[in-house]
């Protein structure tokens, strides 16, 4: 019986003529609807013309703003630091201990001989070389603004600054009486105040997860995180990128900033 | 069974051939309607898959370019329209309050500094990814004055939920005066 039936995928079959000829139809009509319709509908020059609108629906990179007013430049220096997670790859871009442990002893009368003092000023050891790196190259283009920083940053080469934060990252972070992590964690550390666009200290600073180029704040001292987060909320530190902690530090009731600073302050 | 299936085997197959018309025409009919849909809901709701592809750097939003800090917000264009633009990045949008005046065109500029974001502007059909690498670029206006909230609608880490902003839809004439004393606008602070 099979021999008497026409071919399945054949043109003479009509089921397969037809079926395939519908098909057909439906998807150039689909395409011109999806890659010529729609986009000419569109009001924008750049989807006018047949290749054009082909091009755009299809995906091609272009240039959408037309003719804008031109670009605000700032009005004082900004972060011109390039964060990536590549950015000490390299013998050279990730530092020599040695030669950052030399060029730490300009340092050590305020960070302590090994990182850690008692003067209020962050604790370096153990901070991560973004971080530090970060800081450094702020202070050396003036973004962020330190009468006792910028004159120690002053000739110092993007080599020195590298050897510097592969140094201070490297020394042992001072483990304190472990008090902190037997403390209470306050709600703006935990969790945040999502009501109010308030992201939790954890989610970037913490050990829930961490942000490149935002520090470990483990045990700094209280009034040197408590002058910052001020100094973010009310624009007088502007070196964040895009006003990240900006942002969050503006936010924060003088309850969450004494709270979270406290925290991290551990007994300090 | 298998004798009467058999015998009737001319009956089964007009039987069969009806059936897969019907359903031929009815996956085609089907088909036609969600393709009118698409083309309905693009028309006349601008529900448009945005296609306006453009790339950017998102390691130096900060050094150059329209995304610098201080070019962020609402701009007034020579021609009246307004240009919005916004970085999105873990865990916030800058600015974090955005004007704009109502029944103005605006044009909304945006990219993200890290991970995948989502803009979405309730009350309105504005709903866009937000991709590092990319710049997402969308059109519209707003009829009435308002105020609308802005949440961040692509899981983007463990602060997700705390990343929202702030549209105010303000009167065309309250713009216009705001904007005489600067050259970029926010109602940040």
């Amino acid at each position: 019986m099979n021999a008497h039936r026409p071919r399945l995928i054949s043109f003479r079959n009509p089921w397969f003529s037809a079926s395939v000829g519908a098909i057909s139809l439906l998807f150039l009509f689909s395409a011109f609807v999806g890659f010529v319709w729609l986009p000419s509908a569109q009001d924008d020059a750049l989807f006018k013309g047949l290749l054009n609108a082909i091009c755009s629906a299809a995906g091609r990179p272009g240039a959408w703003l037309g003719e804008a007013a031109p670009a605000v430049p700032p009005k004082a220096p900004v972060s011109s630091v390039v964060l990536t997670p590549g950015m000490f790859d390299g013998a050279s871009a990730g530092g020599s201990i040695g030669r950052g442990a030399t060029l730490a002893l300009r340092c050590t009368m305020c960070h302590g001989a090994r990182g850690v003092s008692a003067a209020n000023t962050p604790d370096l050891a153990g901070q991560y070389a973004a971080s530090i790196y970060k800081e450094l190259r702020d202070f050396q283009s003036a973004a962020r603004t330190s009468a006792i920083m910028a004159p120690m940053v002053v000739g110092l080469s993007d080599q020195d600054l590298r050897d510097l934060s592969a140094y201070y990252a490297a020394l042992p972070r001072d483990g304190g009486s472990g008090e902190r992590k037997m403390q209470p964690v306050p709600t703006i550390v935990a969790t945040g105040a999502p009501m109010r666009n308030v992201a939790p200290c954890e989610s970037c600073h913490g050990d829930m997860a961490t942000k490149l180029g935002a520090p470990w704040l483990g045990l700094q001292p209280r009034d040197y995180l408590k002058s910052q987060l001020e100094a973010f909320a009310h624009g007088g530190r502007h070196n964040d990128i895009s006003a990240q902690m900006r942002n969050i530090a503006r936010n924060m009731t003088p309850d969450e900033i004494n709270a979270s600073a406290s925290y991290y302050a551990g007994n300090r | 069974m298998a004798q009467t299936f058999s015998a009737n085997s001319h009956d089964t197959a007009a039987l069969t051939a009806r059936i897969e018309k019907r359903w031929a025409f009815l996956m085609v009919g089907i088909i036609s309607l969600l393709v009118a849909v698409v083309i309905f809901t693009s028309l006349h709701w601008a529900m448009m898959p945005p296609s306006r592809v453009e790339t950017i750097n998102p390691s130096t939003l900060h050094l150059s370019g329209e995304f610098v800090e201080s070019n962020l917000g609402s701009a007034v264009e020579p021609d009246g329209s307004i240009t919005v633009r916004v970085v999105g990045q873990q865990y916030s949008f800058t600015p974090q309050c955005i004007v704009v005046p109502s029944k103005t065109l605006i044009t909304f500029r945006v990219t993200s500094a890290d991970v995948i974001h989502g803009m979405l502007i309730t009350g309105t059909n504005i709903n866009s990814m937000v991709e590092p690498g990319y710049i997402s670029t969308f059109k519209t206006e707003f009829k009435q004055p308002g105020d609308h909230l802005m949440p961040c609608h692509e899981y983007c880490g463990v602060g997700h939920e705390a990343m929202w902003a702030n549209v105010k839809v303000v009167d065309k004439d309250v713009f216009s005066k705001m904007a005489l004393n600067t050259r970029r606008l926010t109602c940040d602070f």
